[in-house]
């Protein structure tokens, strides 16, 4: 009498497993290719990026000349000891005072600062100031004896400009403003480049740009490529001085929240049985098509159409009430309902004969009339 | 799969937890996995809907309007099942029970009522049973659903039944039950009788009188075993909304007094409801049968929206009356589609049979007829009087052309056609 609906669990799963086994292993494959294609970094500037803005031209001129890149996005590895090492720290990225410190403590022998802010060259590459003043894309003469400089020949410049105090380097400037300033702090060669566009897979291949960046990066076998987040900067900078906005338990709290809403969800999300649809009749109101005649009427201002209509049924109420035959004359008429009720035949005559009203208001004193009219001969 | 309000409650309690005593990844995954335990444990537990076994009973028709009762047999052949039951019928079927609390130990069988009062004619089919039986602990629990077919067919009210004593009253007047002689045209010969000072003098049978020697009279009654044949169109015309209902509503409760009367009459009742097709069609069904086969007939017949065939209807009705009839057409007084598609073809059957066209009038024309306060009201007046009018005209054609018609608003409707079919009688004109 009664079947089951749906499938029992047994056939679900018997349904189900081919599709949920093939959508795994798409899945699976899907994060292992994600895993092993991955770049550890990205961005402008990146040795990993191939995009025109990424440096992975650039890396790979380095690998091919002996040099060993490390690329990475974390803070820990750019403060590791460095003796007999460069590091190469990004444009990306505004680091904390404390991290700069502790850059500067981690005794790199080389350090590149691509488009350096204030606050680095303060402490990493103090008497360095950036002037303001951005130089056009174009190609220059280095203008300066800095080896890595003078044989690489004319290079492709663009960026912000710095100046150098008068121990340093510079080059690629009109001596005040300079692009590329190499000083000595310490046992240390830093050297501070403003112009990061010159080293993208887009523009390496320019002028002497590639043998600019190996001559003035590629010093040391070891080279690690630091690009700065906002993240590794913003969490414990001393200097923002303040306790956190968000206080780290709210995370925890909002992950349970986030699980009994799901629960919430579930609850009341599953109805007992399907809602019932069904097929209805049209509704169609028999009067409809009467009313939309009296719109229609109104619309076109049909005044004639509308006063014969009324006109022919008061006369047709007139000649039953009265006993008048249908197909009398006008005048027999006239005279008979005059005689009735003792109106005016001349304007009882217009009343029912007369012209169709030219206006709105005419059309309603005539209705009214009318009304008036078939109402007294109802009555007695 | 369902959970419950528990489980939320649960859950919430673990936000709670969470926040108070270990706001940590371990707090959070502790919470995930004692609720998850919990629900699953509950719903391992829980009575299985799908092993539930249904069988119905009760009413298989109703009359619009009344309530139906329908009985749920549930068997429960596993393990305790406790939860909900809904018995869902589509919405017009008017289920007036909420959900069923299901309470049902292993091997018992329980018996559950629903009770459907019908919002509209027709056939209403039980859509699906569905059972929700939650774990012991009321965590979460597992819902199933069954097809347990029943059918209750909402058949026409007969609202118009409460005119039936008077018009059957009447009609008795005129059998000569009660002691009325009447002599018309058409009428049957019944019986010879003695004359009394005071009866027709025209009613004298000289001849009988001759023969044996006091004054004899002749007696009268109507004719009996004649056919009628009602049909109800069932296409556009009967499709408008008159009052609350479609004119088809209105039709069928004049027919059903008409053939109530008619088959009290004596008379032999047939039915047609026919649009572009034959929708219905009972021929001659035995006295005691009428009333049954004409509302089970009807309770599916739907207004089309199509024109209706009126070539159809001449047609089936030429091919069951031999001998002169009476002939009722319930449609709408629509004068484009009357004069158009039923006056050329009408022709055949006035030759032969006697044809009354019944329609409900609209008491809206009415009310917007005089109803002229304002300019909208006044062409909306005009417009009115201009459909009356043309429905006048068409009557009048009708009428010349042979025909009798019935116009009556939906209260009046079907004692008017009744009041008809007895004067016809009265008149010897079947």
């Amino acid at each position: 009498m009664s079947t089951p609906l749906g499938r029992s669990a047994g056939e679900s799963w018997r349904v189900l497993r081919t599709p949920l086994l093939v959508t795994g292993l798409i899945v699976l494959a899907a994060i292992v290719i994600l895993i092993a294609t991955s770049a550890r970094t990205s961005g402008p500037f990146s040795p990993d990026s191939t995009d025109s803005d990424g440096a992975r031209a650039l890396a790979a001129l380095l690998e091919n000349h002996g040099v060993d890149v490390h690329s990475t996005e974390t803070l820990d590895d750019a403060v590791q000891p460095g003796e007999g090492k460069a590091l190469i720290i990004g444009p990306a990225g505004s680091l904390g005072r404390p991290d700069l410190e502790r850059i500067a403590q981690a005794r790199w022998s080389h350090l590149v600062l691509i488009r350096p802010g204030s606050r680095a060259l303060e402490i990493l590459a103090p008497g360095v100031q950036q002037t303001g003043d951005v130089l056009s894309s174009r190609s220059r003469e280095a203008q300066c004896d800095l080896p890595a400089a003078v044989r690489a020949g004319t290079v492709t410049v663009s960026g912000p400009t710095y100046s150098a105090p008068s121990a340093a380097v510079a080059c690629y400037g009109d001596g005040i403003n300079n692009t590329v300033v190499r000083l000595e702090v310490g046992d240390r060669i830093v050297d501070v480049v403003g112009t990061p566009t010159s080293f993208t897979n887009a523009q390496l291949a320019d002028d002497g740009n590639a043998a600019l960046a190996l001559n003035l990066i590629g010093t040391h076998q070891d080279l690690t490529w630091y690009l700065p987040q906002f993240e590794s900067t913003d969490t414990g900078t001393a200097d923002s001085g303040s306790a956190p906005l968000i206080p780290p338990d709210v995370r925890y709290i909002g992950w349970a929240l986030a699980f009994a809403v799901l629960v919430v969800a579930i609850w009341r999300g599953r109805r007992l049985g399907p809602v019932v649809a069904e097929r209805l009749p049209v509704i169609v109101h028999a009067a409809e098509t009467t009313e939309g005649r009296a719109r229609l009427y109104r619309r076109s201002r049909a005044r004639d159409r509308a006063a014969a209509a009324l006109r022919e049924s008061a006369l047709g109420q007139l000649h039953e009430a009265h006993g008048i035959p249908r197909r009398a004359d006008p005048s027999a008429v006239v005279a008979t309902v005059a005689a009735r009720t003792g109106r005016d035949p001349v304007m009882l005559y217009e009343l029912l004969y007369g012209l169709p009203p030219l206006s709105d208001a005419a059309l309603m004193s005539l209705s009214h009339e009318l009304d008036v009219l078939t109402q007294e001969v109802r009555k007695p | 799969m369902v959970l419950t309000g528990r489980a939320a409650l649960l859950a919430g309690a673990g936000v709670v937890f969470v926040a108070l005593v270990m706001p940590s990844w371990a707090g959070v995954g502790l919470v995930v996995a004692v609720v998850l335990v919990v629900c699953v444990v509950d719903l391992l537990l829980a009575g299985s809907p799908r092993r539930l076994q249904f069988s119905r009973d009760g009413d298989n028709a109703v009359r619009l309007g009344e309530q139906a009762v329908v009985q749920l047999l549930v068997t429960n052949p596993g393990r305790r099942v406790r939860g909900w039951l809904r018995d869902a019928w589509p919405p017009s079927a008017g289920v007036q029970d909420p959900p069923h609390k299901l309470d049902l130990p292993s091997g018992e069988r329980r018996r559950l009522v629903t009770h459907l009062v019908p919002t509209r004619r027709g056939d209403r089919h039980a859509v699906r049973v569905t059972v929700r039986a939650f774990g012991p602990m009321g965590f979460a629990g597992r819902q199933g659903s069954h097809e347990v077919p029943w059918t209750v067919r909402a058949l026409p009210p007969f609202n118009s039944r409460k005119h039936l004593p008077s018009r059957l009253a009447r009609l008795r007047e005129l059998d000569g039950r009660t002691a009325l002689l009447v002599r018309g045209q058409g009428t049957e010969f019944d019986s010879l009788q003695d004359y009394v000072p005071g009866d027709d003098v025209r009613s004298i049978d000289w001849r009988a009188t001759a023969r044996r020697g006091n004054v004899v009279l002749r007696t009268w009654r109507p004719e009996r075993d004649r056919q009628v044949v009602i049909v109800i169109d069932s296409g556009r015309l009967s499709a408008g909304r008159v009052g609350d209902a479609p004119r088809l509503d209105h039709a069928m409760d004049a027919a059903l007094l008409l053939a109530a009367l008619a088959t009290r009459a004596g008379d032999r009742v047939s039915l047609l409801a026919c649009d572009s097709a034959v929708r219905a069609d009972v021929r001659r069904p035995a006295p005691q049968d009428v009333l049954p086969s004409f509302v089970n007939a009807l309770a599916n017949v739907e207004a089309e929206l199509v024109q209706t065939d009126f070539r159809i209807v001449v047609s089936q009705v030429l091919e069951r009356l031999g001998q002169r009839s009476l002939v009722v057409l319930l449609t709408g007084l629509d004068p484009a589609v009357i004069e158009e598609s039923l006056l050329p073809v009408i022709g055949p059957l006035l030759r032969r049979h006697v044809v009354v066209l019944a329609s409900v009038a609209d008491p809206r024309l009415t009310e917007l007829e005089s109803a002229r306060t304002d300019l909208p009201e006044v062409y909306a007046a005009a417009s009115a009087a201009r459909t009356r009018l043309d429905r006048d005209r068409l009557t009048a054609t009708l009428t010349r052309a042979g025909v009798t018609v019935v116009d009556e608003d939906p209260d009046h409707i079907a004692p008017a056609l009744a009041d008809t079919y007895l004067a016809l009688k009265k008149a010897g004109r079947l």
